[in-house]
């Protein structure tokens, strides 16, 4: 997958870059609306991530001017300035999806794997962890015949977000982030991770040991899966 | 009491005083003149008469010592002269009774005088009935007052008539500049037409004064919403640089714990910023209140967001709530947030086993949302101060806030003119009551 991440905040994109790299994107980054321009008129892309505060060009304009090359590029708006006029505009002018800054690039990924999913219509994305069936599309988990429905939505967010970055460990803070975004919190108290996998394993443990669904010491959370 | 009847009533009751008291000093004041005037007539007709015995002689009156009396057919004057004994005097004006011959008594003003010709003493004595005197002064006291109760009125018309004009002005400038003004946000200025200079004083300092703290409000709010943004890219930067090194393979774990921190301090970082990014927000009304939800089912959502918080400190959640409560014009991210926060609240300042109940009324055209909590409660003193920013007042508790949560409330509520009202017991709990107005809910 090829992305061009446009951001000139020359730290951020450097960060950009690495961390998508880590997850095998292909990368290339600008710092400057123009060099983003031809570099959107020339080349094709799967995703474009556009910082809206450029220096020299309104990062909208580099939006629209993706869509008119009616490239397949989705388009993912990174901005500071959170108004709801420039939410609004952005997903008029047809990007995917918006991430106001600052954000996590464990979720900037989630995202982007959604859009996959729904671009490319992933139909079969069955995760089988030593028994536990996890069905992404349609958010449910079996075990041998049995559905497990007590499992609820936050709890099937968590076990979601961790096979996305499996074999990672995400922190509880990380965790709470994704499952707590919208909440404009006043607290940083992420210990109710701890009670959402407390219960997690406890409905898990009725069908076996969800042993795969780790605990790292001092850190956070992992699922583990062998590839 | 206004202004401008304040004055009226004092002009008013201030002339009636006086109009009172003069009234009732007219029959002295008549007796007075009267009495001064019937003297100096007294006086010439003594003096008159002196003139003609000087001129004519003694016998003009009196001859062979036979006294001199004379008076008007109906006695309102006498005059008489009489001889009496040489060494007796006199010479005064005063009240007297005398008789007549045909029995009358009557009460005049009598002048005595006693003067010598020839060697003998005489007493002239002049009298001026007083009844006629008497007679005068209460229909005069009558026609005074009447006349003067008219010019009252007429003055009072008068000076409500002015006062009403004068103050023209200043009603203006209460009732554009001062009544009805949503503070901070005022409408442009509109010079009041005064020629009172004091109004116009007035009217430009009002202004002034309005003007320099809207703009002073003006400069926090885009302080704060600059200084917000322009922190988001570097913090972005930073929780970029740290997720990014957690995953670098040559960093051991106890690095990582470092690491950990740092992203807890950024966070926590993050979290002032934002919230303070959305208050700003909320305050420059960037808003849209346009989203229609209803009420049960904004706190379900809720409820599944926070029930791990409730589970986690076993506390029981009641709700009451008029299923049919639909809120409108509203704004349903910020709504979900005021209830998030306060219940939030009610959970983290709850006792271990507590109670949370949230009941739903209508009351008259308002509907009242009110939050009881069984928790640690708030002082008194400190309920007028816990919607301000930063101040954290229940600091017994071991608790990672930042006092931020209640000024967000506190924001949206006033976003959407919802009235909260605080009431709180220590070590019982505390109440939030959300007076939501008629144009927000609507029952299905």
């Amino acid at each position: 997958m090829n992305v061009l991440i446009i951001e000139d905040e020359k730290a951020l994109a450097q960060e950009l870059e690495i961390f998508l790299t880590n997850y095998n994107y292909i990368c290339e980054v600008c710092f400057d609306g123009a060099s983003a321009s031809e570099k959107i008129a020339t080349n094709l892309y799967d995703f474009i991530l556009i910082d809206l505060g450029l220096p020299d060009y309104d990062g909208l304009d580099l939006l629209k001017e993706a869509k008119r090359n009616e490239s397949e590029a989705a388009c993912i708006i990174l901005t500071a300035r959170a108004e709801i006029t420039d939410r609004i505009k952005g997903l008029d002018l047809g990007a995917d999806d918006y991430l106001p800054k600052p954000f996590s690039l464990l979720e900037l990924q989630s995202r982007m794997q959604a859009i996959i999913r729904r671009k490319f219509g992933v139909k079969n994305n069955i995760i089988d962890l030593s028994g536990f069936l996890i069905d992404l599309s349609n958010r449910t988990i079996s075990y041998g015949h049995s559905v497990i429905n007590t499992i609820t939505k936050k709890e099937f967010d968590l076990i979601a977000y961790l096979i996305l970055h499996k074999n990672r460990t995400l922190t509880r803070m990380q965790l709470s982030e994704h499952i707590w975004g919208s909440v404009v919190n006043n607290d940083y108290d992420s210990n109710y991770i701890d009670a959402h996998i407390k219960n997690i394993r406890k409905k898990l443990n009725a069908f076996a040991s969800p042993d795969w669904l780790e605990t790292v010491r001092g850190l956070g959370y992992k699922i583990k899966i062998n590839a | 009491m206004k202004l401008r009847t304040k004055l009226t009533l004092f002009n008013a009751i201030s002339k009636l005083v006086i109009v009172v008291l003069f009234v009732l000093l007219v029959p002295v004041l008549i007796k007075n003149i009267t009495s001064n005037y019937v003297d100096s007539k007294l006086i010439k007709q003594k003096n008159k008469l002196l003139q003609i015995v000087k001129s004519k002689g003694i016998e003009t009156y009196i001859e062979n010592g036979e006294g001199y009396g004379s008076y008007l057919p109906l006695k309102d004057e006498y005059i008489s002269l009489d001889e009496v004994d040489p060494n007796f005097f006199l010479d005064t004006i005063k009240r007297g009774k005398r008789l007549f011959s045909e029995g009358d008594t009557l009460e005049y003003r009598i002048l005595s005088h006693t003067f010598k010709v020839k060697n003998k003493n005489y007493l002239l004595e002049i009298g001026k009935s007083v009844d006629t005197l008497d007679e005068t002064s209460i229909p005069l006291q009558n026609i005074a007052f009447q006349v003067l109760l008219g010019m009252i009125l007429l003055t009072i018309l008068a000076d409500q008539f002015y006062s009403n004009y004068v103050l023209k002005p200043l009603r203006l400038i209460i009732k554009t500049k001062l009544v009805g003004q949503k503070f901070p946000n005022f409408q442009s200025y509109r010079k009041v037409r005064t020629t009172t200079s004091d109004f116009e004083h007035l009217d430009l300092s009002i202004h002034t004064m309005i003007e320099t703290i809207a703009d002073k409000f003006h400069k926090e709010r885009e302080f704060i919403s600059n200084a917000s943004h322009e922190l988001m890219t570097p913090i972005s930067i930073l929780q970029s640089k740290i997720e990014n090194m957690f995953e670098e393979e040559d960093i051991n774990d106890d690095l990582k714990v470092r690491l950990l921190e740092m992203q807890k301090i950024l966070n926590r970082l993050k979290s002032i910023t934002k919230t303070l990014l959305l208050i700003s927000q909320i305050e420059n009304e960037q808003f849209l209140k346009e989203d229609k939800v209803s009420v049960s089912e904004l706190l379900q959502d809720v409820y599944d967001e926070i029930s791990i918080r409730l589970q986690d400190k076993n506390i029981d959640y009641e709700m009451s709530m008029p299923e049919s409560w639909q809120m409108i014009n509203i704004n349903k991210f910020l709504l979900f947030n005021l209830f998030f926060n306060l219940i939030n609240n009610a959970i983290k300042y709850n006792k271990e086993g507590g109670s949370i109940k949230i009941v739903g009324v209508a009351v008259h055209d308002k509907f009242l949302i009110s939050i009881t909590d069984t928790g640690i409660g708030i002082d008194a003193d400190a309920i007028p101060l816990i919607f301000n920013r930063f101040k954290k007042f229940r600091q017994s508790l071991q608790q990672d806030s930042f006092g931020l949560g209640l000024p967000i409330v506190k924001s949206i509520a006033a976003f959407h003119d919802i009235e909260i009202d605080v009431s709180s017991e220590k070590d019982i709990g505390s109440t939030f009551k959300l007076i939501f107005p008629a144009t927000l809910i609507i029952v299905n």
